[in-house]
């Protein structure tokens, strides 16, 4: 049961992850009071490009080659393992929090490289501000984790999230903490607004796509959309679970699935209206921001160490 | 979840407000904070209430009530209007992230520093208790790193917080009077500070603690 409900789940979750792009385009696009396209435009772009040829500049290696299909793997697995319609992890081995933020790095390790790696120029120093963006979040992300988990005794996303909603704390004010900074982390991990443009040209984030063309572009649209969607279920799963099925029973997991639609929807609302609101910071201005993070983590953490 | 639980996670949502407090460069927002913060205090003071019976603690959320959620912020939001939001772009001495770890090392520090304190009326509350001392902190960490003048004031009003706190987890039975007598000295400095202010912004025109140095030895 819970292998057909990993497979289910991650197979849903990279056909429909197109969808909600283009539901994000459309809506932001009314939000600008433009017409916008329709939402199903990134089936289109997609389609468009898986028919198209892939080129290559001659400098480029199996890096640039395999990443797509790395990245789209990463998030196939990390999709297989997050809880989602149900509270428990689908796969437990696959819902440790050390082993998603390390599935996380892979990727990102590989796109900044790849940028690299087709020795274009543009596309070198995107790679580079993309792996700074990463070193510059992922500690906030792994200490506000990390404070938690030590209040909740586990490191799996499962077990968190069954603690959370039981609703018995040893500190609480110390996981609202530790959630506000893991919430704060994540939105900047998602590439959006301020951070990043994600319809312009790629400078701050993403800018190895630059040179990236036909099935492999394709493929990391597909697994960038996953990753947005995953790293969203991923704060839900922890400090949301609230309506998740607690038992593995077909109407549970109905229930579930619509509370984690309701808390998705709620959630890319959220972030769509910040997206709108803020023009883009500057890149030399991110770190501070960052760091602002990495302190509300260390504040979870007291917090949390002592109890309150 | 028992009477003083709730008391330590309300204790711990006013280092959250305060922090608020400490970071936000415009003081009006900061006024806004304040009264979130007195609205929690309110509600420490309550619960403590119906936990020890004590009948005095409902009649301290009440002058609380007046004195810190109404006239204070109000205060402070007349001030910072009649002198034009003066000093709300000023930088604080030190970045939001120093700021935040400070204030954690503080409260980390006043939790050991409880740790020595035997009291029985203080047994169950110790960390409302090493809050209610952090506070004192905060506020000294207000007053240090602000350069804005009127944000210096909201420093005072958390010692003042603080204190008020303190008074109430060991000495919860005390006469009215004796909390009156405690409040209203830190309500009527608040007053004095705020037309200090408004006349040193009309004299130098300006609110930054740098500038204002004509009265140095």
């Amino acid at each position: 049961m819970e292998i057909v409900v990993a497979i289910l789940q991650a197979l849903l979750l990279m056909l429909l992850a197109p969808l909600t792009s283009g539901i994000g385009r459309w809506l932001r696009a009314k939000i600008h009071t433009r017409k916008g396209p329709s939402i199903f435009q990134d089936y289109y772009d997609i389609i468009k490009l898986f028919k198209r040829d892939d080129v290559r500049t001659e400098s480029s290696t199996f890096i640039s080659r395999g990443m797509p299909v790395l990245y789209v793997g990463v998030c196939f697995v990390l999709a297989m393992g997050m809880p989602m319609a149900t509270r428990a992890c689908p796969i437990p081995v696959l819902g440790d929090i050390i082993l998603i933020i390390y599935l996380l790095a892979l990727p990102r390790f590989f796109f900044g490289l790849a940028g690299v790696d087709r020795s274009g120029n543009y596309a070198s120093i995107g790679g580079i501000r993309e792996l700074i963006v990463g070193i510059l979040v992922e500690p906030s992300m792994m200490l506000a984790l990390f404070a938690a988990a030590m209040v909740l005794g586990t490191t799996n996303v499962g077990a968190m999230g069954g603690i959370v909603g039981s609703m018995q704390l040893a500190s609480p004010v110390g996981v609202l903490v530790a959630g506000a900074a893991f919430a704060i982390a994540c939105y900047i991990e998602l590439g959006k607004l301020p951070y990043d443009v994600a319809e312009a040209e790629q400078e701050l984030q993403e800018g190895p796509l630059s040179e990236y063309s036909g099935p492999s572009l394709g493929m990391i649209k597909v697994a960038m959309t996953m990753k947005q969607i995953l790293v969203v279920s991923w704060f839900v799963a922890i400090f949301l679970p609230f309506g998740s099925a607690v038992e593995m029973t077909v109407p549970a997991m109905a229930l579930g699935l619509v509370a984690y639609l309701v808390k998705m929807a709620v959630l890319f609302l959220v972030i769509l209206v910040i997206e709108n609101l803020v023009a883009r910071v500057r890149f030399k201005l991110m770190g501070k921001q960052t760091w602002a993070v990495v302190g509300i983590a260390v504040l979870a953490f007291v917090f949390c160490a002592l109890g309150i | 979840m028992n009477g003083f639980t709730l008391v330590n996670i309300l204790g711990a949502l006013l280092i959250v407000t305060s922090l608020y407090i400490v970071l936000e460069r415009a003081p009006r927002k900061a006024a806004f904070g304040y009264v979130v913060q007195s609205l929690v205090l309110i509600g420490c003071f309550l619960a403590l209430g119906v936990t020890t019976g004590s009948v005095e603690l409902y009649e301290w959320s009440a002058t609380a009530f007046i004195t810190k959620v109404v006239v204070v912020p109000s205060v402070v939001i007349f001030l910072s209007k009649k002198i034009g939001d003066a000093g709300s772009d000023l930088e604080p001495r030190l970045t939001t992230t120093k700021a935040i770890v400070l204030v954690a090392a503080e409260v980390a520090v006043c939790f050991i520093a409880v740790q020595g304190i035997n009291l029985p009326a203080a047994a169950e509350v110790k960390p409302a208790l090493a809050i209610s001392l952090a506070h004192f902190f905060i506020g000294l960490t207000c007053i240090v790193t602000q350069r804005n003048i009127v944000k210096q004031l909201f420093g005072y009003c958390l010692m003042e917080n603080g204190s008020h706190l303190t008074l109430a987890l060991l000495a919860s039975n005390a006469p009215s009077l004796v909390e009156i007598g405690i409040t209203t000295d830190a309500f009527f400095a608040v007053i004095i500070l705020s037309v200090l202010v408004y006349r040193m912004h009309n004299v130098a025109h300006t609110v930054s603690a740098d500038d204002l140095t004509e009265l140095k030895g």
